[in-house]
Formats: C-alpha cells, structure tokens, sequence
C-alpha cells in the first residue's frame, strides 16, 4: 500500500506578489538540493578514490595547465551559450507568435 | 534512492533552515523593530505587524522558505516520504506482528478518527501521521529535525519536560500520556519513573506501532500502548496520579481542547497533577504575527485558537487548582522570553485535582 505524496489540486499558498517567482524559486531550490547532493556525492567519490590510492588529490586541486584549459574552452562556451541563449528571445521553429 | 543522496539532502535542508533561523528570521526581527522604533506604543494585534512588514521582500521570502522546505524535506525528490516508501518492506517487517505482545501494544481498528484529524495534513506530512502504514517511521525520522537550533539534542526538550515534572517532588505510579505519537514524550516518563506504569494513547496505529516496538527493545518498565481518542478514553475515573501531553492541544480546535482538559481531569485521581507541554506563551503582536504564519504555513489550522484559549481560566472551570502556566526553555541557550533566532513558544500548562 504505497500513499506516496501525489500532485493535488488544492489552493497554493503563494507568498510573492507574482505567483510565479513562487514557483520559480521552487525550482531554484529544488535544483540547489540537487547540485549539492552532486557535490556531496563527488568529495565521496574522490576520497574514496584517494583512499585506494588511485586519485593524486593534488594533481586533481592545482591550478589547470594552459592545455587543459584550452581544451576545456569549447566544452565551457556550448554550455554558457545553451544557458543564456533563452534570453535573446528568438524562436527556433516558425509559427505564429 | 540511496543512502547517501538522502542525508546529503536532508541535511542541505537543514543548513537552509538554519539560516532561516538564525539569519533570516533576526534580520526580520530586526526590520520590525526599526519601524517601530519611533512609534509611541508599539503595535499590539499580528495584523498591525501584518501591515507594517507583510509585503517587504524579505518577509516574503521568509514566509516561502517556511512553508516550503517543509514540503521538501516530507515530499521533495529527497523527501523523508519517498524515501521511506522506498524501503517500506524492510520497515514493516521490523515491526510485523507486534501486536502480539498484546501488553505493549493494542491497536483498535474500528476506533473512529474524527474529522479535524482527517481533513488536513498536519504540519505537511503528506497523508497525515497516520494513514499510511509507514507513517510512524516518516514522523519519526522527520521530528529529529525540527528544530535545527538543537540539533542531536532534540531529545533534551522532552528529558527536561519530564525532569520538570520529577523535580516537583513526588514520584507519579501511574502515568497516561495522551497523544503520545511514536512514543518520543512517554520515553523520557518510562525511563525516569521506572517503577510506573505508563498508558500512551494516540489515534495513529503506524506511530503507536513504532513506540511499542522501541519499548519493546529499551525498557522493562510497563509500559502500554493504546489506540485511543484522548477526547474519549475509556479509562476508569481517577485512575491516573499523572496526566500528560506534548505537542497534543494546538492541534485540537477549541471544543476538543476543551473536551481534553474534561477527559483529562476526569482520569485524574484526586491530589494528582497534569502537566502538558506545547506552544502558547506568545507575548507580543510581533511573536504572535510569526505564531500565526507559522501556523497557517505549517498546516497547523487550530495553533492560533489555542494560542487564544486561556488555560488558566480553562483549568479552573475544570476544577483544577495550583495552576501554571510557565514558558519552557527547550535547550541551554535559548531565551523562553526574548530569544535572538526563531523558536517555538514552548510552555507548560500546569494544574493539580484537589485532594479528596
Ligand atoms: C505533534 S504529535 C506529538 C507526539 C508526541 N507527544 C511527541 O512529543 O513526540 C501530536 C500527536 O497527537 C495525536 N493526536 C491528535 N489528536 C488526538 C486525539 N484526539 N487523541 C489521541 N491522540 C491525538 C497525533 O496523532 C500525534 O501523534
């Protein structure tokens, strides 16, 4: 017998003047929760790792070199892009507005 | 999901509410104060304070961030709910077939749940503590963390609210705390007064279940879990040399408060004492304008009637005598009347049956 919480239609308490940065604050902090159950997830990874001996804490902490940064460039600027691209405002497929 | 993800979650919730605590709710205080600070008498109803501070941005995002961590530490992605129905099937077997031992535990299926426990789903665990049967475990887990402030020493508030009523002298034989939960209050009674008997009565069967099943492993006291409406026990007159409860009355509405304090006074023996802890002691319209969102934000619907409910007159119309009312200080650094970081108004609402 599984009761697990269900979406209902009740009345939504809403706290903002725009109802929508209620929600959209909902989806900040659900996505908080997650990044740091990420990072928490990833300092386990790693001192695990270190403790079996197959991470240098070291190599992984220092500074990155110019070749590393190079090569993380591209990978950085499709992401940026694909995060700020919602606010130009353009329309990808052709419809009425 | 997986051990880990869920502490690391529920722990980030936690350090969110922290900072509500201690940083958030001061700086709101701090607000409130500056505006009045030049009136000549300070407000004195909640909607007064409602006027001067219920839009500003940070009472906004003060009263969001109460509502809804709430909602996800019981119902997020990392929520105490779906993590314990996901291992619903190890938890019922740790307490399968408990009922047997028919001393410890006796469960009443047919006992009918009344209506204000039915309609709303108190402080916002999804399905009330009671309906699922692996309800007793979820409140359990989720009243570790409360209140952030205390920390691992959640335990001490109710220690010290029976240490309260052990430091009065006498030493109570038979004991009956009402809306007793998992058992949380009726432990600190059976292991102080070890040579009593001790009756715990809750509506919830999945809570009960969880008491019964810690008592069984903890203690060699007697004690006895019920499933019993405290409004209507079926307890002889004058069985009882203690009555006592913890966080039961604020969520009664005002009849069955009064009907508790009737039941209450009607199980006790003559010369024997109640003692009740819960939130009350709410002394200016500032703590009452917090009391009151809280309230509504929390699912607690009749919080605010009680905290207008006099005990003392109630208590007396009971017949009851030496009535107090003290507010309680739940940890070592708090401050009952004047605390820096936001609290729950803790009290104790005290009164003897006169002597036969
Ligand atoms: C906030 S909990 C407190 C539980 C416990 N005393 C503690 O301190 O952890 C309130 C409890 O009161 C119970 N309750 C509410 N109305 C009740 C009633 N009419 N009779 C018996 N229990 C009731 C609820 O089921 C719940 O377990």
């Amino acid at each position: 017998m599984s009761l697990a919480p269900e979406l209902v239609d009740l009345a939504e308490q809403t706290f903002f003047e725009d109802p929508a940065l209620d929600r959209a604050f909902g989806v900040v902090m659900a996505l908080a929760t997650e990044v740091y159950v990420l990072r928490n997830r990833q300092q386990a990874l790693e001192r695990l790792l270190e403790e079996a001996g197959v991470l240098d804490r070291a190599a992984l902490d220092g500074e990155p070199s110019d070749q590393e940064r190079r090569a993380n460039a591209d990978d950085r600027a499709e992401f940026t892009r694909a995060l700020m691209i919602s606010l130009l405002g353009k329309q990808q497929s052709q419809g009425a507005a | 999901m997986d051990d880990r993800s869920f502490i690391a979650a529920q722990d980030f919730i936690l350090d969110v509410k922290r900072f509500w605590t201690t940083e958030i709710y001061p700086a709101l205080k701090a607000d409130y104060e500056n505006r009045t600070a030049s009136f000549e008498s300070v407000p004195d109803t909640s909607e007064e304070v409602e006027a001067l501070i219920g839009s500003t941005t940070l009472y906004r995002f003060y009263a969001w961030l109460e509502r809804h961590l709430q909602r996800l530490k019981y119902s997020g992605r990392y929520g105490l709910y779906p993590y314990h129905d996901g291992k619903r099937r190890e938890l019922m077997a740790s307490v399968a077939g408990i009922e047997i031992a028919a001393d410890r535990l006796t469960l009443n299926p047919d006992l009918p749940i009344p209506e204000y426990y039915r309609k709303v789903d108190i402080h916002q665990h999804p399905g009330g503590i009671w309906r699922d049967e692996i309800a007793g475990f979820v409140y359990e887990r989720g009243a570790r963390s409360t209140t952030p402030l205390m920390g691992k020493a959640h335990k001490d508030l109710h220690q010290r609210f029976t240490s309260f009523v052990a430091n009065q002298g006498t030493t109570p034989s038979h004991i009956l705390d009402m809306g007793c939960g998992f058992g949380k209050s009726t432990r600190p009674f059976y292991e102080t007064f070890k040579e009593a008997i001790v009756d715990a009565i809750d509506l919830s069967a999945p809570c009960l279940k969880v008491g019964a099943h810690e008592a069984g492993y903890c203690t060699k006291s007697t004690v006895r879990y019920r499933q019993m409406d405290a409004l209507t026990t079926d307890y002889d007159d004058n069985t009882f040399d203690l009555v006592t409860s913890t966080m039961l009355i604020h969520e009664l509405p005002p009849a069955e408060i009064n009907q508790l304090f009737q039941e209450a006074t009607r199980v006790l023996a003559p010369g024997g004492r109640m003692a009740h802890l819960d939130f009350h002691h709410v002394p200016n319209a500032f703590a009452r304008f917090i009391h009151d969102g809280h309230a509504r934000r929390n699912n607690e619907p009749f919080m605010s009637s009680w905290a207008d409910i006099d005990p003392v007159a109630l208590m007396a119309e009971k017949g009851l005598i030496n009535i107090e009312i003290i507010p309680f200080q739940e940890a070592d650094d708090v401050d009952p009347l004047n605390n820096p970081f936001w609290r729950f108004p803790w009290t104790i609402v005290y009164g003897e049956k006169a002597p036969a």
